[in-house]
């Protein structure tokens, strides 16, 4: 039926298989007509629900796709020997894809809630991003992602990554000011370059196959298109790598999460590191499996230098941050490890669910400790460009904050009691001893040590002396009576944040300040909940296909 | 499924974790004196522990080479582990020797305020090393092993950094920082050879590695996997050259932290390579053993002599640790039966010798601020044997029995570790005879080694003679930065105070003949003195302003338990020797026995 069907250039598509990747896309249409109608200034609430609902329905609609693949956008394509045909695929809901969108989803909601817990700038800081222009970009970059981990074709690929990639350039600018404007372009011009490199390798890639469809067979016809393959995939790697921070590719990080909101550096670290592990595997695994023991030389080389780099600069920040920036570079090294152990093609599976496994416990964390860096954020006379010393004595003054941040950081120091980052380097590890890489393996050793510095550096402050009592002063963990959920339906709901109680919070009372906002307090639950489930049912990093 | 198994590691972590989440624990912190919670749950979940630790006996681990406890249920399907816990003859002596430290050490905390902090979170954290240890050495998996190994760092780190030596700040950050770098990048070299070990093997179920006996892995595979987990467990052993974090670390860590690091966390090393190494790679082990046997002679003999000249009494116990751990580690590379039985005696022994040794060092640096043997000649006024008899009684004891003194614990475990050497299979490790009893005759200068350091301690601490001991405040001079060992070559030129409170580890040097008597130096006069040459600020305390009491009563049980424990085994050998050895016949594959 559906092979007639495509034979008479009738496309059948499985709209289950595409709901979880197109729901929050339709959010963002919503969004946009609400606007149309309501006009920018109303209906605050309704623009944060509205996007709410769309990542949490979209999470849902995953669930029901669970046990068989469905594929949809298929065509024929040539088969593997001369005279047959097959049918190709560009969007497969496989365990794999299904795993990533969660993972997108999920991060995507957390950062989200991040940005809905932020109260009203200051006056003197740069002034809020709009609203709907925020939900609107931020559904559209996670809805390309979750694109992205179905997509079996290089169009789809491309598309689909570009998705989830601008509009991030637009949700770092929004801030509107000096900075921001400084990060948003260096992600911009980073991503514009690395989107030429991308489209070069599929178009080189294509012409060595002859096909678009991933894991299309070179053409044995001419000579040297083997060569031509292999430059291309190279071409794509390199213009997938910067969106996981690959050194060399990762010189826009720090300043880029330096100079954008928080809840958004949040999301660069989680929603764009996981589509760009997805290209990478997409590429890599499912693309090009039978050049398994070529790249995997490349997936070492890059994780070696990216780990390396990343822990020794991380042992060196002063500014929370930008600390968790190069602390992002260098788990990307350790996301990218296991590929290195995909030496055969029989061992490509096993690595790249390896890489998701460490992946889903990278972001787990990150999420975490992000969520406290926004909440200090919120109430530090610094801002966004508080140091470490911020954090001192935190366990004692504000113990909610302390304990995830405190976990957060040994998962992602792989200590226990974060069990779950201590599992995430086994099964990062296991693939590359499988495969005796010794080389590799000793830089990893080194690379746990530095890991163990870098993340202790900042744990130890939790228990630290206080160096400024004054600003910590709140009692334990409340849930202040100031700090109103975000977005009352206020006269300027076009701005992120509690704007019904602007004026009070203008008068500056601290202690209003030193709240933990209600979206806040769920994105910290949410985030310790994560780590502590994994941290006890560790199998889940293990196997995170399910 | 063993209830007993599961109470045993569920107790000390489940007290650790109420501990923990009990906000007023944050809160009761700054207050300094321990509260009734923290006794009632810290001493319960403790003796609890130990109380089944003593219930596992009634399994009878010594009648039969398998486990006599198994706790066996899916964990990571993704890994192929299992969360496979065991308890046979080669666990239980371990298992009741850290869930009896477990205890001391809370009894050691909660009877004392020692620490400005409060003890709850000390408590804590004493609690889950207590937990990762037993789950350690009940370990059946290579990846249980790997994560229990894991568990007691961060606790132990906290223990040091936080409620380690107050007057040297920065020294015990430093402590515990090299502490948890060095073993954290052990631990990750002991993971790859776990990791390598698996893929090989296809399995993670140590039960079953010691069926196959290595079968199915290939001798460049084993010598890999060998080397790699030696080398990730002895830096926890540790085994020279990679000691060098313990004495730092003994030296900042509180008393109860320094018991449970030599007691305890020191024999998860050893553990691991008779359990994880000697029989899952036998082939690849039994290549590497000479050089295992070389390094523990070497530390053997290294540390005695290090201990000749150590004037700290802590980190001289500490070195003396190493010397002992390379007894352990002589025994092991032997592969015999009987090396393997020696360090695992030998392990327990010196779990119960330098404990009881710790307590002495430890209850003496806290209450003169310095464990530096001349020192606290002067802030105890002379001889222990006179002045403070209890900590005296158990110094004597501690250091006789750690000298290996046959009769005493120590004697026994050294000497079958050298017979094993002695009798070590020349064609099976690749080492001559000629190799492996040199080996041996070093290991026994090292007893001397032993008996010299310990006896001049006792010399100096338990007569109190001190060569040229002639202090008086009046002649104080602003010392320069001399380093002790240097000060040691002539100590007749001039008797020295060190004082610890200073960061620097200044000296004060005082000019002989100047003084009438070391044991009429007025504590007030010492301290004003001392306060002006150092310009120390006022909450710095040096020397002798400390209360300078005997041992409390809850560290002279503790200690009667240790010195008890330091006897026991020495006059009835026979009861460690036979729990471990129908097991330690299983782990090598050996059929003839013994005893």
């Amino acid at each position: 039926m559906a092979a007639a069907l495509v034979r008479e250039g009738v496309q059948s598509i499985a709209w289950t298989a595409v709901l979880p990747a197109l729901l929050p896309a339709l959010a963002a249409l919503l969004l946009l007509a609400l606007d149309a109608i309501v006009g920018p200034r109303r209906g605050g609430r309704w623009r944060d629900g509205l996007a709410l609902g769309g990542l949490v329905v979209g999470l849902l609609a995953v669930v029901p796709l669970g046990g068989q693949a469905r594929s949809t956008f298929c065509a024929d394509v040539a088969g593997a020997s001369a005279g047959t045909v097959t049918v190709a695929c560009g969007f497969v809901a496989s365990p794999l894809t299904l795993a990533l969108q969660t993972l997108v989803l999920a991060s995507a909601l957390m950062c989200l809630l991040l940005a809905l817990g932020q109260r009203r700038p200051r006056p003197g800081d740069a002034p809020d991003a709009p609203r709907t222009e925020h939900h609107l970009l931020l559904l559209v970059a996670t809805s390309g992602a979750c694109f992205l981990a179905g997509a079996r074709d290089y169009a789809t690929l491309a598309v689909a990554f570009e998705t989830a990639s601008l509009p991030v350039v637009g949700l770092v600018a929004l801030r509107r000011d000096g900075r921001g404007v400084e990060a948003g372009l260096k992600l911009l011009l980073t991503a514009v370059l690395s989107f030429a490199l991308l489209v070069l390798g599929v178009a080189l890639v294509y012409a060595s196959t002859g096909s678009l469809h991933l894991g299309a067979r070179v053409n044995t016809a001419l000579p040297d298109l083997g060569l031509v393959h292999g430059v291309g995939l190279a071409l794509v790697v390199a213009g997938v790598a910067f969106k996981l921070s690959l050194v060399p590719f990762h010189a826009w990080t720090p300043d880029t999460y330096a100079g954008a909101p928080v809840p958004i550096a949040a999301f660069l670290a989680t929603v764009s590191k996981v589509a760009g592990l997805t290209a990478l595997v997409l590429v890599l695994a499912i693309g090009a499996p039978q050049l398994a023991s070529s790249w995997s030389l490349l997936a070492g080389a890059l994780a070696a230098v990216t780990m390396t780099v990343g822990n020794l600069v991380a042992l060196r920040q002063r500014s929370a941050v930008r600390l968790l920036a190069w602390s992002t570079v260098a788990q990307a090294g350790w996301v990218v490890l296991p590929l290195a152990g995909a030496v055969s093609p029989h061992r490509v599976a096993a690595a790249a669910t390896a890489s998701i496994g460490y992946l889903l416990a990278y972001v787990a964390a990150t999420l975490a400790a992000f969520a406290v860096v926004v909440v200090v954020a919120q109430w530090h006379p610094l801002g966004e460009r508080h140091g470490l010393d911020a954090y001192d004595g935190l366990l004692r003054s504000r113990m909610v904050l302390g304990v995830v941040l405190g976990f957060a950081l040994l998962c992602l120091a792989g200590l226990p009691p974060g069990v779950m980052g201590l599992v995430a380097k086994v099964v990062a590890l296991r693939p590359v001893v499988g495969a005796h890489a010794w080389l590799l393996t000793s830089i990893a050793v080194l690379n746990v040590v530095l890991g163990v510095a870098v993340y202790l550096r900042w744990a130890v402050r939790l228990v630290a002396a206080t160096g400024e009592p004054d600003t910590l002063r709140e009692p334990v963990g409340a849930l202040t009576a100031g700090s109103v959920p975000a977005a009352p339906a206020g006269t300027s709901g076009a701005a992120i944040g509690p704007t019904g109680t602007l004026g009070s919070e203008r008068d500056g009372e601290a202690d209003v300040r030193t709240g933990i906002t209600v979206p806040h307090g769920v994105a910290l639950l949410l985030g310790l909940a994560a780590c502590v489930v994994l941290s006890v049912l560790p199998a889940l990093v293990a196997s995170p296909l399910g | 499924v063993s209830a007993l198994l599961v109470l045993l590691l569920a107790l000390p972590l489940g007290g650790a974790l109420v501990l923990l989440l009990r906000p007023e624990s944050w809160a009761s912190r700054a207050a300094g004196q321990p509260d009734a919670v923290v006794r009632q749950v810290g001493l319960g979940a403790s003796a609890l522990t130990l109380a089944v630790a003593l219930l596992t006996l009634t399994q009878r681990p010594w009648s039969t080479p398998d486990a006599v406890l198994e706790v066996d249920v899916p964990w990571i399907p993704g890994l192929g582990a299992r969360l496979h816990l065991v308890l046979d003859g080669i666990s239980a002596p371990l298992v009741v020797l850290t869930a009896l430290l477990g205890l001391l050490v809370v009894v050691l905390v909660t009877s004392t305020s020692s620490s400005r902090r409060g003890s709850r979170g000390l408590v804590a954290c004493l609690l889950a090393v207590e937990g990762g240890a037993l789950a350690t050495f009940t370990a059946a998996d290579l990846v249980v092993f790997f994560v229990a190994f894991e568990v007691v760092l961060v606790p132990m780190w906290a223990v040091i950094r936080w409620w380690g030596d107050p007057h040297d700040e920065p020294g015990r950050r430093e402590a515990a920082t090299r502490f948890i770098l060095f073993t954290a990048g052990g631990s990750v070299v002991l993971l790859l050879g776990l990791l390598l070990v698996a893929s090989a093997s296809g399995t993670t179920d140590v039960v079953e590695l010691v069926r196959r006996q290595g079968d199915g892995m290939s001798g460049t595979v084993q010598l890999a996997a060998a080397v790699l987990l030696l080398i990730g467990l002895s830096v926890k052993v540790p085994v020279w050259p990679l000691h060098t974090w313990l004495p730092p670390a003994h030296t900042a860590a509180p008393t109860a932290g320094s018991v449970l690091l030599a007691g305890v966390l020191l024999k998860m090393g050893s553990y691991g390579m008779i359990r994880f190494v000697v029989p899952v790679v036998p082939d690849g082990f039994a290549r590497v053993a000479p050089v295992l046997g070389a390094l523990g002679v070497v530390g053997i003999l290294w540390a005695g002599l290090a201990c000749l000249v150590e004037r700290d009494l802590k980190r001289l116990v500490a070195f003396s640790s190493v010397a002992h751990m390379g007894f352990v580690a002589l025994g092991i590379a032997s592969g015999t039966p009987q090396g393997l039985q020696g360090a695992l005696f030998a392990n327990v022994a010196h779990g119960v010798i330098t404990s009881l040794l710790f307590v002495v060092a430890g209850g003496l640096k806290q209450r003169f601020g310095t464990a530096d043997l001349r020192m606290l000649l002067t802030g105890a006024g002379g001889g222990l044997r006179d002045r403070l008899p209890r900590y005296g009684g158990m110094l004597v004891v501690g250091c006789i029995a750690g000298l290996g003194l046959p009769g005493l614990a120590g004697f026994w475990g050294e000497f079958l570790a050298v017979y094993g050497a002695w009798q070590a299979d020349p064609v099976a490790t690749g080492a001559p005879v000629w190799f492996w009893r040199a080996l041996a005759s070093l290991a026994v200068i090292g007893t001397v080694l032993a008996a010299a350091y310990l006896l001049r301690v006792l010399r100096l601490l338990w007569h109190g003679e001190v060569e040229g001991a002639a202090v008086t405040p009046a002649g104080y001079q602003r010392g320069g930065r001399t380093s002790p060992r240097q000060q040691d070559a002539h100590p007749h030129d001039e008797a020295e105070v060190r004082l610890d409170g200073s960061p620097d580890v200044e000296l004060l040097h005082l000019p002989p003949g100047t003084a009438s008597d070391a044991g009429h130096v007025s504590p007030t006069l010492l301290e004003s003195g001392a306060r002006a040459a150092l310009h120390l600020p006022r909450d710095v305390r040096p020397v002798s302003a400390r209360r300078r009491g005997d041992a409390t009563t809850s560290e002279t049980v503790v200690g009667l338990v240790l010195v008890v424990l330091s006897v026991v085994p020495g006059l009835l050998p026979w009861i460690l020797l036979a729990t471990t050895e129908p097991a330690v016949r299983h782990l090598l594959a050996v059929d003839r026995g013994f005893l």
